[in-house]
């Protein structure tokens, strides 16, 4: 149960029931809490809060920690940083209590208990400063401060000096654990939400910006500055992140993968090009942004080979992963297809059009080793998806069909190649289906295509004709 | 007289700068000599020494000759079936100028390059995907070498084959659609003729069940069906069983204005084209075997009579080439 400002101000407390503060005062509203809208909001909060740092993680229901080690002089300090957070966060309505510490542990009792400029603690104060708080500024359960209570351990200060090995027989060695990571004494790592990107850069605009075409000019400039720290690292960009961040605190992150590892400026921002004009009704920049960041999320080796001397071969294996990482950016990542080949004598499990792997085109997913002859009889070259079933009628029965009708025409058989059985993949399939007669047709017009009977003449049910490909 | 000159004159450097702009030689009307001419590739403004043939000859010098020396390698040629149900057989054709087009422009020991087919989904469900095994078989397509793209809107399949046409690594672009959509006018198909021009790689645009109209393709061929002849054996005709894919092909626009219909057979096995007898001077016995009443098992051995139409045909064929060959 929580309670705002106005109801504060009215004398109820947390932990007064329903009925009885509608008693004392009819015209109080409840809202029913909603643990996962109140994470949603934590989290929004928490991209927000990528701007100040990348390590950004989440504490309990309604805090956040930011490790800000190497990031407060962008700022201009950490007391001016401080106060643009809260600043920040104020201004969008949220009631805000932050802290500075060098541990997590003693920024969090900061935030809690300390006001105005206290809530900066420099390093090595932490035992002075934290002394005089009450036990509920350590981070321990109920139970166990009010155990230590019991005992007469009301302050921080006390427990300080209280002997540590009764205290750790006691009250088990997760309290002492909690004490010596608030005085720093022991390492503590927050854990961040996000992966950290190996390399990112960032602009923060004074003015922000809505437009597409502003936008893939920024990206150009922060590419040219990914360039150096690539080239410097001796790689190259396989997965990259845009981050765009709304003045209002949406955060919108943009990736786009590529084919083999890049770093040309111009490349990367014809990528983006393609992803915003596909995006381009749903970015909604509101507002405008204030910060682009551009991240490298996935880094790769960068090979420089040489190749023969007009390098021809080589540019065009470079210009055709560049148009499939486009295309793929443009229209998603499975735009591109390409046929994998399994070892199956059913026509729709032999050849099936799968999304191009993340590989270089060209050299698609590991296929099949074909070990059987390939199949002496013509195949189509195009493949219905289903066979559509038509109705033919066959003059003897096994035979071709004389005509049939498929898609409401006509069509005469002038000649006929078949039948040519295939029988079901009983090991891959629980029912086996009927097998399958198929036959080459063409039509007095001179059309070509591949029809099968399913089943025979002379069974129980009768024998059905589909029609499956069709041939040049 | 001065002042008719002079207009002459601007005419004719008019229509030069025209020809520029298209790519195209001015006042050519006769097909081109031997070799057809050299592109050279640019890249970033360097030559690559790379000579690319500007044309691939079809393998049957009456149809090279109408196209005017052959098919274009660096254009957009455009393929038109009246028919969706024909998809098989238009889409074969383009399969195979693809595959004449990718044998030319390579050197033997360089990979082969893939090409990039972009259909529009509805289509596709219409026709089907092409089919790896049957496009190997036909086209020597490798599996490996078919990208494809499936669009939902005209303007992300014109998109795709705009980006796939003036990248340089691959061997031939396919755009299927079907009708006339608004969309593909004049402008659309001239910035991809164009792109196909730069990269000097062939593109195809296929459209099924569709009216011809101007576009800026400088060949348009009509694709209808035409019964296959039957498998040749060494004892004669094979009766009722289907030979190699023919078709027949109307040449609605060529570079040098020659508009022609030709019955074409596609040799599956060294890929190249041959005419098996114009449509005007079809004998007449040709017809009548494909309409005449059939037999129904298609076992009987092929009649003499038979034969003997098909040698004729054949017959007929051979005097008229060795007349070209000589003049």
């Amino acid at each position: 149960m929580a309670l705002d400002e106005s109801a504060e101000s009215l004398g109820l407390r947390p932990g007064t029931g329903i009925a009885d503060a509608r008693a004392m005062h009819p015209q109080i509203e409840i809202l029913e809490a909603d643990p996962d809208a109140d994470r949603r909001l934590l989290e929004s909060l928490a991209d927000w809060c990528d701007r100040f740092t990348p390590l950004v993680g989440l504490d309990g229901r309604d805090g956040l920690f930011l490790d800000i080690s190497g990031c407060a002089h962008l700022f201009g300090g950490e007391d001016a940083m401080l106060d643009e957070i809260v600043h920040r966060l104020s201004g969008q309505g949220f009631d805000v209590r932050a802290g500075l510490a060098s541990t997590p542990g003693v920024a969090w009792a900061a935030a809690r208990y300390f006001e105005g400029s206290n809530r900066n603690v420099p390093a090595g104060a932490e035992e002075e400063r934290l002394s005089p708080l009450p036990l509920s500024a350590l981070r321990i359960d109920g139970k166990t401060r009010t155990n230590l209570e019991s005992v007469g351990l009301r302050h921080v200060g006390a427990l300080l000096c209280a002997p540590r090995a009764p205290l750790s027989r006691r009250f088990g060695r997760m309290l002492l654990t909690q004490l010596d990571q608030a005085l720093g004494t022991v390492e503590e790592v927050t854990s961040p939400r996000l992966p950290v990107a190996p390399l990112s850069v960032e602009r923060r605009l004074a003015e922000s910006i809505g437009t597409i075409e502003g936008i893939e000019q920024l990206i150009l400039l922060l590419a040219r500055s990914l360039k150096d720290d690539l080239e410097r690292r001796g790689e190259g960009a396989r997965r990259l992140q845009l981050s765009l961040f709304r003045v209002d605190g949406v955060v919108r992150r943009i990736p786009v993968g590529t084919a083999r590892p890049m770093r040309d400026p111009q490349a990367i921002a014809r990528l983006f090009h393609e992803r915003l004009t596909a995006l381009e009704n749903s970015l909604d920049p509101g507002y405008g942004f204030d910060l682009l960041r551009l991240s490298v999320i996935v880094a790769r080796p960068f090979s420089t080979s040489q190749a023969d001397f007009s390098g021809q071969s080589a540019r065009e294996e470079e210009g055709l992963s560049l148009l499939t990482d486009r295309i793929r950016a443009r229209l998603g990542s499975s735009a591109i297809l390409s046929p994998a080949l399994a070892e199956s004598h059913v026509p729709e499990r032999r050849a099936r059009f799968r999304p191009l792997c993340d590989d270089v085109p060209g050299k698609p997913a590991k296929t099949v080793p074909s070990h059987g002859a390939p199949p002496t009889s013509p195949r189509p070259i195009r493949l219905l998806e289903k066979p559509e079933p038509v109705e033919a009628s066959a003059e003897v029965p096994e035979g071709p069909p004389l005509s049939f009708r498929w898609r409401r025409a006509l069509y005469r058989v002038a000649r006929a190649e078949g039948p040519e059985r295939i029988a079901s993949e009983w090991w891959l399939e629980d029912t086996p289906a009927p097998e399958r007669d198929y036959f080459r047709i063409e039509d007095v017009e001179g059309r070509r295509y591949w029809l099968y009977r399913e089943g025979r003449y002379g069974d129980a049910t009768a024998p059905r004709w589909f029609l499956h490909g069709i041939f040049p | 007289m001065a002042r008719f000159a002079m207009a002459q004159e601007k005419i004719y450097a008019l229509r030069r700068e025209i020809a520029r702009i298209e790519g195209r030689q001015p006042e050519r009307f006769a097909a081109p000599t031997e070799n057809g001419g050299e592109t050279v590739l640019r890249h970033d403004g360097r030559a690559e020494g790379l000579h690319v043939p500007t044309f691939t000859e079809t393998g049957t010098p009456h149809f090279d000759a109408a196209l005017g020396g052959g098919l274009q390698q660096a254009a957009l040629t455009e393929i038109v079936g009246r028919e969706s149900r024909d998809g098989g057989i238009v889409s074969g054709f383009a399969l195979a100028l693809a595959a004449m087009a990718s044998r030319n422009g390579r050197d033997e020991e360089q990979r082969p390059r893939p090409v990039l087919w972009v259909g529009m989904a509805d289509m596709l469900l219409e026709t089907g995907f092409p089919y790896a095994p049957g496009v190997e078989q036909f086209f020597d397509l490798a599996p490996d070498r078919l990208l494809m793209t499936c669009a939902r809107r005209l303007e992300d399949a014109l998109w795709v084959a705009e980006e796939a046409a003036q990248s340089g690594g691959l061997s031939a672009v396919f755009l299927e659609i079907r009708g006339n959509p608004a969309r593909l006018d004049l402008t659309a198909t001239r910035r991809l003729h164009h792109r196909a021009r730069e990269a000097g790689r062939p593109v195809f645009l296929i459209r099924h069940s569709a009216e011809p109209e101007p576009t800026a393709a400088p060949t348009r061929l009509v694709i209808s069906p035409a019964p296959s002849s039957p498998r040749e054996t060494l004892a004669g005709a094979l009766s009722r069983s289907i030979g190699p894919p023919a078709f027949s092909v109307a040449l609605a626009r060529s570079r040098i204005g020659r508009n022609e219909n030709f019955l074409l057979e596609w040799n599956p096995h060294d890929f190249t084209f041959r005419e098996r007898v114009s449509i005007r001077d079809r004998p007449v016995q040709e017809n009548a075997r494909t309409s005449g009443p059939q037999d129904p098992r298609g076992l009987v051995p092929a009649s003499s009579v038979r034969s003997g139409s098909a040698a004729q045909a054949w017959g007929g064929l051979a005097p008229q080439r060795r007349k070209r060959r000589a003049g």
